[in-house]
């Protein structure tokens, strides 16, 4: 059985099309490279 | 290996698995491939670029854009990014309305947390119009309807997120919740109500019958019956139809239709009556036509006579006067004379002649008419008898009538002869001819009632 409450946490607000600019920023763009990067960078 | 080209396989593999589910409309899926296919390459311009088109295709375009805009950031030259921004660019308005449903799907949220569902929900139908791409307003629909029991239109509303999102986590969990809520109300406990319902006859009959136990069909009365019902109801709509047919339209019809005759009848009346004025007027004209003519040929025949009258007269004064004459010629000349015809001088001249050649004439042909009386030349007897009393009724007091009527009587002629024998009676009364003329008159009624009696 639902929990309509509970449910109702689930959704987030949506972007809108002024947050673009605070959504772009805030993108985490870390790939797998820059975390080998950040490996070898240590153990340097 | 290059761990590079290892990153760059890894990063490709994903995105090809993002792009699979991505053709088959999961969504859900293809987001988390693409997502990985990310991390492990964020400069793989292809996956991020479908990333956002996955987005898109949820309604998510801010999160699609962003996409894009680091996708253009990263790549500004031969990027598909650039003319998905341009698409998106163009349509302004469009932009500008999702940006509107988004909004409003924001504020709905608000509702639902203050309690106001009915409002979300009329919201939430207008998201639906403007902006049907919109996954997430779907599934707030859906959750919205389940929580107030409208599990009709929550189905609807889960039926469309499905199509836009086919392995989304919460589009299906509420279709399960769906699913078991109407399961539990299919499996309900019968009620007294729903025992009544189903309470049917058996559809089959078991009894015994010596030794064997035999089992036939139920005995449906109702289905037998509703053919016959049915065929019970064509017949009575039929007969209602011709009673109403016979007792309502064919009176106004033959009504109509003897109307239509009288009218017909009274012009004829009509006609005929103006025919038979004109007919009588034609026939008045026509006799006053005959009248007239009768008048003129009557004024022709008196002319005429009165011609011959002048001629007769002359013929006889002029034999008279000659001298050379016999009296009966002259007589039977003058007698042809109409007197009434002539002038005042022709009378004269009439009244001379007669009165001087009459007497003669009649003892003449008395004597000769009695001559042949005697021998029973009846004819000759009539005719000269008949001129004697022309000339002179009374000749021989009535002895002329007499003979004459005897003639006549012997002749076989009783009713000239009853004229002739009454005016015997009538000019000279008690006297032997009116005796005799009496006898003959008797004799010729009791001939006359014996023919009767037979």
């Amino acid at each position: 059985m639902l929990n309509y409450e509970e449910e109702l946490k689930k959704f987030k607000p949506s972007l809108e099309v002024e947050d673009i600019e605070d959504a772009v920023y805030q993108e985490d763009l870390t790939d797998m490279s820059d975390l080998l990067k950040q490996v070898m960078d240590q153990k340097k | 290996m290059d761990y590079t080209k290892k990153i760059i396989r890894q990063s490709n593999y994903w995105y090809n698995d993002g792009l699979k589910k991505a053709r088959i409309r999961d969504m859900s899926g293809a987001i988390v491939s693409l997502r990985r296919s990310l991390q492990y390459n964020k400069g793989n311009i292809t996956a991020r670029n479908l990333l956002g088109l996955v987005y898109y295709g949820r309604g998510e375009v801010v999160e699609a854009l962003v996409e894009w805009i680091i996708s253009k950031n990263l790549r500004p030259k031969n990027n598909l990014a650039n003319s998905y921004l341009q698409n998106i660019q163009h349509s302004a308005r469009g932009l500008e309305t999702i940006n509107q449903s988004i909004k409003r799907f924001n504020q709905c949220l608000v509702y639902c947390r203050q309690n106001g569902e009915d409002m979300a929900i009329i919201q939430l139908k207008k998201i639906t119009v403007s902006h049907p791409s919109f996954l997430k307003a779907y599934q707030l629909l859906a959750l919205l309807y389940l929580h107030t029991r409208q599990y009709a239109q929550a189905q609807q509303a889960l039926t469309k997120a499905r199509k836009l999102d086919t392995t989304n986590e919460i589009t299906l969990r509420y279709m399960q919740e769906l699913t078991q809520i109407r399961g539990k109300k299919a499996k309900k406990p019968e009620n007294k109500a729903t025992k009544k319902k189903k309470k049917r006859k058996k559809e089959t009959v078991e009894y015994n019958l010596g030794n064997e136990t035999i089992i036939q069909p139920a005995h449906r009365m109702v289905k037998e019956l509703a053919g016959r019902f049915t065929l019970m109801n064509i017949v009575l709509g039929a007969a209602i139809g011709a009673a109403i047919v016979w007792f309502l339209i064919v009176p106004a019809v033959d009504e109509s239709k003897s109307d239509k005759r009288n009218k017909e009848v009274l012009e004829y009346s009509e006609r005929i009556n103006s025919l038979e004025a004109q007919l009588s007027a034609v026939t008045r004209t026509l006799d006053s036509y005959r009248a007239d003519s009768a008048d003129s040929e009557e004024a022709v025949q008196t002319a005429a006579a009165t011609a011959e009258s002048y001629e007769n007269l002359m013929t006889a004064s002029e034999q008279y006067n000659s001298g050379s004459y016999s009296e009966d010629s002259i007589a039977d000349v003058l007698l042809a004379v109409n007197r009434n015809a002539l002038g005042e001088s022709g009378q004269e001249r009439y009244d001379d002649l007669t009165s001087s050649i009459y007497p003669t004439a009649c003892s003449i042909l008395y004597e000769s008419g009695t001559a042949s009386y005697n021998v029973a030349n009846y004819d000759t007897a009539i005719e000269v008898l008949a001129k004697v009393v022309r000339m002179d009724e009374s000749y021989d007091d009535g002895g002329a009538l007499l003979t004459l009527g005897l003639a006549c009587l012997d002749n076989g002629d009783p009713e000239t002869a009853t004229t002739y024998l009454s005016r015997v009676n009538e000019l000279f009364p008690d006297t032997d001819n009116a005796q005799e003329a009496k006898t003959s008159l008797e004799e010729i009624a009791s001939a006359a009632n014996q023919d009767t009696e037979e």
